[in-house]
This record gives C-alpha cells, sequence and structure tokens, in this order.
C-alpha cells in the first residue's frame, strides 16, 4: 500500500471518529471560500424595504464578467446557462445596469461589484437627490415653496440606487487576488470564445444573504415583538442607532435635566455617520468624516482658551449619529431636550453652528447656509446676521474664501433642520457648496481618502506617513481655526483672544489617517482605554450607524478624541476614574465631568504604558430614534430605520456540472439502489438454500 | 394488536371508543377506526356485531370528511391571505417564517 493511500484511509478515519468536528476536506476541496466580501444588506422603514437578499439556502449562478452594457443581452435573453451571477466592474455599476439586472430577475442569481482600487472619474451617488427629503424642517406647512427639495436639488448626481429593493443578492468584492481567482475560473470555464457555447463544468458562484425582516419596520418589529401566539418568537429586525457625542466647554449637571438657570448654550454641530450602497465601506470622507474633524480640532483649538478666559455662554459640541437615517442623533436630543431628559432645553440655546461637508473647500470656496423661513422673524434675523458677520470677518482675517449663498435658499440636509422643527434657532450651516453638494461623490463608498486627496509622497513608512502633513490637513485646520474662533465669538468671548486660537494641523493630519486611512496608529493607541485596543485595525472604521448599541467604532474613537483634545490629565486612581467614582469636592464630581482612563505612550524603558486619568466634559447620549421608544413604528415625524437580522453571510465559488451530468449522476444512484434491493431479497428468499446446505439443520428451539 | 385474535365484542367495543374518542376534536382517531375496521365492517362475511361496526365506521368515515375539508379550507385561506391580513396573520401564526411577507 503507498503512502497515499495510507494517508487517505488514516484521514477517513479520523473523519469517522470526528464527525462534524473537524470534518470538511471534502468541502474544501469543492469550494473556495471569498473573504475579502462586504454584502448589501436590508433595511426597512415605516413603509418600504430597501436593500438586497438572497433565497434561505443561498442563491447559485454561472459566472458572468459583464465587460460592457452591452453585454447584458447575453445574461438577461440569449446565455444558455441561467441564472448568472454577474460581476460587474465599477464602471458598470450604475443606476442603468442594476435596474436592467433587477427587472431581468428571474435569470439573475445575484450580482457582485468588484471594488476598484483607485476612484473613477465623474460623479456616482447612490444617495436619493434630496436627502432626508421627508424629515426635515422643509415640510410643506413650513413653507409650500421649500418643501421636497423644491429650492435646490441638493445631490443632482443621486441616482437613489441605495434606497431600491433587490430581490437577488449583491456583494461588493475587494480587487486582489480572491478576484483573481474568479477571473482566472471564468476565463478557464465560462468565456465563449468565438460565439462557441460555453460547455461544463462551468465556474458558479454561490452568494448567501438570507434576511429575516420583510415588508416594513411595522411588521417586523412586531413579529420580534415576543408576547404573540408565536410558539418560537425571534428577533428579526433592529433599530438602527447608536450614540451622539456631546461635551461643552463648562460641565453641565448630568444628574439635573430639563431647563438651566442662567445657562446659555451656543451649540457646535457635526454629523458622525456617513453610508454607502455597501454598509462595511462607507467612509464619508467629505460627507461626514470631514465635518467632524473640523469641529474636533475646533474643540481642540478652544480647549485652553475657554478655561484661562471662559466667555460668557457655554459652547456645547455635539456629534450626532445615524443623521443619514432621517436625523436618528438629532432628533433624538431635541426629543430629550423637549422632554426635560437633557441637561438643558432648546429655551437654553443661543444659536447653533453645524459644520456640514468641508472637505472639498479648497475649489469651491465655503459657504454659510441660513434658513430663510425663521429669519422673518426681526429677532432671529438679528443673531443670525450678527453671526454671519462674526464668520464673515473671522474668514477675512484668516483669508479664507467665504460666502453667503441666496437668501432664499434654504438650508442643505443638516441636523440644525431638526432644531428649526422644535423652535425657531438662530443659526448657520458651513459647507463647501454653494448650491448643490460639490461632493459628487456623496453618501457613495469612493467619498474616501483618495477623494479628499489624502495623498502622500512615494516612499514614507507608515510612520511617516501618520505624521506627515498633507494640503488636506492644513486646510481643514484652517477651517477649524475659523469654526473655533467663530464659535469663541459667539460665546462673547474677548476679540483679542482670537489670535491664540488655532487649530493644530499635525492633529488634524493625524485624524485624516485615523479615521480614513486606519485606526491602528500610534496616536489612537495612547489615547484610547486598554479594552478597546483590540478594535483598532490597520483599517479604517465604518462609519455607517449600525445596530449594535455596545461597540461602533467610530463612535467611541471620536468620543476618545475629544476626550484627549479637551480633557485635562488628573491625577486618579484607576478604581476612580470612571462614572462611579467617588470625589469629595462637588465640583469634581461624576455629575459634572466624565472620568476616562486611557492608555498613555509606553515609556522608553518599559513595556507597558503606564496609563492615566483623563477627566473631560464627554457624554455619550442614547441616540436611538423616538419613534422606537414610543412605539410608533409608521411614524412620519421621526426615523423609522431598522436593519434585518440574518443568520449567514457567504459568498463561495466552484465548479458545477451539466444538468445531464447530474441526472445521470442521480439515475446511476437509483439503479444501484434498486438492484441491490432486488439481489437482497432474492438472496432473502434462497436464503435456505444458500446458507444451510452444508451444515446440518438448526434444532428450532423456540 | 391483531384483530384475528379478538373477540366480536371486543372489536365492537374497540370501535365505538374509536368513535366516541374522535368527537374530542381527535379526527385521527376516526382516520384510524376507518382503516383499522374498514375490512370487519364491510369485506368479512357477516356477523352479529358487523352492523354496528359498520355504522360506527360509515360515521367516523362522515366525521373525518368534515374535518379533512373544514381544514383545507382554512388552510388555503390561511396559506393564501396571511400576508394580505398583516397584524392579524401574524397573531394567528404560531411560527412565522422568516424573510417572506
Amino acid at each position: 500500500m503507498d503512502l497515499i493511500s495510507t494517508k487517505w484511509i488514516i484521514h477517513l478515519l479520523l473523519c469517522g471518529l470526528f464527525y462534524g468536528v473537524s470534518c470538511n476536506s471534502v468541502e474544501q476541496k469543492i469550494y473556495i471560500n471569498l473573504n475579502d466580501t462586504v454584502p448589501c444588506v436590508r433595511l426597512l422603514n415605516a413603509t418600504h424595504q430597501i436593500g438586497c437578499q438572497s433565497s434561505l439556502g443561498g442563491d447559485v449562478g454561472v459566472i458572468h464578467f459583464l465587460e460592457s452594457e452591452q453585454n447584458l443581452e447575453y445574461v438577461l435573453t440569449t446565455g444558455n446557462n441561467p441564472p448568472y451571477m454577474v460581476i460587474l466592474e465599477s464602471h458598470l455599476f450604475n443606476r442603468d445596469v442594476m435596474m436592467k439586472l433587477k427587472n431581468g430577475s428571474s435569470r439573475i442569481a445575484g450580482v457582485a461589484v468588484i471594488k476598484p482600487n483607485s476612484n473613477p472619474v465623474g460623479a456616482f451617488s447612490p444617495h436619493t437627490t434630496c436627502p432626508n427629503e421627508n424629515t426635515g424642517v422643509y415640510s410643506e406647512s413650513y413653507d409650500p415653496a421649500l418643501a421636497h427639495c423644491n429650492g435646490t436639488m441638493w445631490n443632482p448626481n443621486g441616482n437613489g440606487l441605495s434606497y431600491e429593493e433587490f430581490s437577488f443578492p449583491i456583494f461588493s468584492l475587494k480587487d486582489d487576488n480572491g478576484t483573481e481567482v474568479i477571473r482566472q475560473c471564468y476565463m478557464d470555464h465560462n468565456r465563449a470564445v468565438n460565439g462557441s457555447v460555453p460547455v461544463y463544468p462551468l465556474c458558479a458562484m454561490e452568494l448567501s444573504s438570507h434576511m429575516s425582516a420583510v415588508t416594513d419596520t411595522v411588521t417586523c418589529m412586531r413579529r420580534s415583538d415576543t408576547s404573540g401566539l408565536s410558539l418560537n418568537p425571534e428577533q428579526v429586525c433592529d433599530p438602527l442607532g447608536n450614540y451622539n457625542v456631546w461635551g461643552a466647554t463648562k460641565g453641565l449637571n448630568n444628574s439635573a435635566s430639563g431647563h438651566s438657570e442662567n445657562e446659555t448654550v451656543v451649540i457646535a454641530a457635526a454629523r458622525l455617520d456617513s453610508r454607502a450602497f455597501f454598509h462595511g465601506i462607507s467612509l464619508g470622507a467629505d460627507s461626514g468624516t470631514s465635518g467632524f474633524i473640523t469641529l474636533l480640532a475646533a474643540a481642540g483649538a478652544l480647549a485652553n482658551v475657554t478655561r484661562e478666559a471662559p466667555p460668557p455662554r457655554t459652547i456645547l459640541y455635539a456629534f450626532f449619529q445615524g443623521e443619514s437615517f432621517d436625523y436618528i442623533g438629532s432628533s433624538r436630543m431635541v426629543y430629550d431636550m423637549q422632554g426635560d431628559k437633557f441637561p438643558i432645553d432648546l429655551d437654553n440655546i443661543h444659536s447653533l453652528v453645524e459644520i456640514g461637508q468641508v472637505g472639498l473647500h479648497a475649489s469651491e470656496g465655503l459657504w454659510v447656509h441660513t434658513d430663510p423661513v425663521s429669519r422673518r422673524n426681526a429677532s432671529i434675523e438679528t443673531e443670525v446676521k450678527n453671526l454671519t458677520d462674526i464668520f464673515r470677518s473671522v474668514a477675512t482675517s484668516l483669508n479664507i474664501s467665504l460666502g453667503e449663498p441666496d437668501v432664499s435658499q434654504p438650508l442643505p440636509p443638516a441636523s440644525f433642520q431638526r432644531f428649526l422643527r422644535a423652535q425657531p434657532i438662530p443659526g448657520v450651516v458651513l459647507t463647501d457648496h454653494r448650491t448643490s453638494f460639490t461632493n459628487s461623490f456623496f453618501e457613495s463608498m469612493y467619498d474616501n481618502a483618495e477623494y479628499l486627496n489624502l495623498t502622500f509622497p512615494a516612499g514614507l513608512t507608515p510612520e511617516e506617513q501618520f505624521n506627515y502633513v498633507t494640503d488636506t490637513a492644513k486646510g481643514l485646520a484652517k477651517v477649524a481655526t475659523l469654526a473655533a474662533r467663530t464659535l469663541y465669538r459667539q460665546a462673547g468671548g474677548a476679540e483679542e483672544r482670537l489670535a491664540g486660537i488655532n487649530a493644530d494641523e499635525l492633529t488634524v493630519a493625524h485624524m485624516l489617517y485615523g479615521f480614513l486611512i486606519q485606526t491602528k496608529n500610534p496616536w489612537f493607541e495612547a489615547i484610547v482605554s486598554p479594552e478597546d485596543l483590540p478594535a483598532l485595525r490597520a483599517f479604517p472604521p465604518e462609519h455607517y450607524v449600525g445596530v449594535n448599541f455596545n461597540s461602533n467604532s467610530s463612535t467611541k474613537l471620536v468620543s476618545y478624541v475629544f476626550i484627549n483634545l479637551t480633557g485635562t490629565a488628573v491625577n486618579v486612581s484607576r478604581e476612580n476614574c470612571s462614572s462611579s467614582g467617588k470625589f469629595e469636592d462637588a465640583a469634581d464630581s461624576t455629575d459634572m465631568n466624565s472620568y476616562t482612563w486611557v492608555r498613555g505612550v509606553t515609556p522608553p524603558n518599559a513595556t507597558e504604558p503606564a496609563g492615566y486619568c483623563v477627566r473631560s466634559t464627554t457624554r455619550l447620549a442614547r441616540a436611538e430614534s423616538p419613534a422606537f421608544l414610543l412605539g410608533e413604528f409608521n411614524s412620519s415625524t421621526y426615523s423609522t430605520w431598522s436593519e434585518s437580522r440574518w443568520k449567514k453571510i457567504n459568498a463561495r465559488i466552484f465548479l458545477v456540472a451539466g444538468h445531464d451530468l447530474e441526472m445521470l449522476t442521480l439515475g446511476v444512484g437509483l439503479a444501484v439502489l434498486l438492484v441491490s434491493l432486488l439481489i437482497t431479497f432474492f438472496v432473502n428468499a434462497k436464503a435456505d438454500f444458500l446458507f444451510s446446505s452444508g451444515r446440518e439443520p438448526a434444532n428450532a428451539t423456540y | 394488536m391483531n384483530l384475528e385474535r379478538v373477540s366480536n365484542e371486543e372489536k365492537l367495543g374497540l370501535c365505538r371508543k374509536y368513535y366516541l374518542g374522535g368527537f374530542a376534536f381527535l379526527p385521527f382517531l376516526w382516520l384510524v377506526n376507518v382503516v383499522w375496521f374498514f375490512q370487519e365492517a364491510f369485506i368479512k362475511p357477516a356477523y352479529t356485531e358487523q352492523l354496528q361496526i359498520k355504522a360506527y365506521v360509515k360515521w367516523s368515515g362522515l366525521g373525518l370528511a368534515i374535518w379533512v375539508a373544514v381544514l383545507t379550507t382554512w388552510i388555503t385561506i390561511y396559506q393564501h391571505y396571511r400576508a394580505q391580513w398583516g397584524e392579524v396573520g401574524d397573531y394567528l401564526s404560531f411560527t412565522i417564517p422568516l424573510g417572506i411577507p
């Protein structure tokens, strides 16, 4: 017996012994699992379902690389081996092609989109043309002329693909070795050369992304409710949401709630989240990240001056989560303020400054947007005028191009709209677009570091890249200085202090690197608490809001950066450095401050950093839509977005045999079964004759 | 139990028990009764208790047929309209399939 067969027998024996534990070698021989995939999943709101799903066991189709739009003909009508698994190069991932595939879905098993390593030219936005159309302030009752983006179409490139519903699975593949394997498999087996019909075996792909929830949020929340007749109640969807991060230049008593006497607050807001067609690759470099990085840098620039010369009004920094999905975070904060569940209420708000998309200000300049409807009120108009004048004078002193759009133009989609829905508040939104978005990749996978020109000279080590101050970082730092000085003036701070308020370019560069390139970097490693260290990875965080309230890396990271930039290191033991810490002085109490234990840097002669305690005013406030709090799952006022649950998400390729061969195998199997049954029957019938001839008949004693 | 080895009185007793038991919303008992005693009732040569057994088997069969008709109608309606009924449909369901309306 030769060596190989011995090995096989041993293997089979082991398989028999440990069946179900580790015996998957046959599976490994048949399938190649694809690892770097990102699925499109199902989301639901009060009335619709969007996204994708496969059938329960996954969908299988013969792979077809779509070469051009004309090539669709083959997949949709002429090809001989439907259903097809269509592999799209990114330039074909557009509304035209996707809608044709959607309408021909009986011949389509699924779609895989290859994410390119560099951005395409032109524009692509799978979002709608009027983001958050129905939950902003511009309703028919507020001003009919401005409702439904009548005034300005904010995202003219929007093709609405993210809001379509597909009955087949769609996955994104990273353009790397895995994709090369598929391409090779396709070239070897499936490609029709010179009009010939490809012969079996063919290369096929299976995509599994079966979604549990269906129809709308009302249905899925009802089905998740365990009090019904159902024998095996199962959670089928979860509300989208996470935490808002907020903090103030002065401790606000967190145990008190409702109106705070003698307190006036200037809110400085930014949006934390972004989305894309595939949630796993949603960086939102310009759409979300540029805004919150600028606000973080501004908060950092103001940290010292607000301690040394506190302005008469408090600045409250708020980073809203889930804003891409009908303003989850801001609507919740406004709801909490209205219901006296927040340390301040709406009457404490003096004004609001929101930093929107500012990443592309280099090309179009900066623009301060205001709300024409509330400005009809004379006192609001005066306040808004004051604020824009401050912006203008600071911009002039910083040599930044800053303009005001047409007075009749409404606000772009912004968290500020949710505050205006509640009551008129003076405020502005700072962006890099005058009318429609400058960002031509709004809420798409291409809104990434490359789009912000975050590129490094060749030959830099990761360490050098991390510390390299790009032009993007310099530009954003300037915007942050503008925001910081304006905020300080708006809060009533002295003008002569302004020159000392400057955002740090290196800090901005570090933030851009951390939020858009990779979270595993020396700065993040030093400012997170020890238990969050494993969450730092060699890739950027996903900025999609998600449903997991316990962990969302971008929320946590923003809070750590905010703590680092605005807090002070204090000499407090690790046990006391938490929300349950005990402090003698009331001003030090955990009601007024938040304490966070962070890792710190490793000293030169040690292996582990010692860690220290930071005191700040940073708080996390739950950002779950009030619709879920109130049980109004069909609310038209609040966000009702929920995400379906799923059991298995998987993508793999393998070779399939032709239909004839499959039938032949089945036929032979059945024939063998029948023959063996017949033989058994005859052997049984002639058992006396066959087995007892040579022996004495046994004595039957029973 | 082999009916061949049971006396005719016992057969009648059994058949009556199954017939009466079926009224407790147990149509399967009637099904068993019909299948099990069909030969006794209609094929075997006549004997004293056969007339009574025949009656029980007939009534069991009728009851079974009504049950089948009612259940088939209901299941058809339910499967067809459950999704349209929405909330009511979900409350009527013991198990709700995942991923379909």
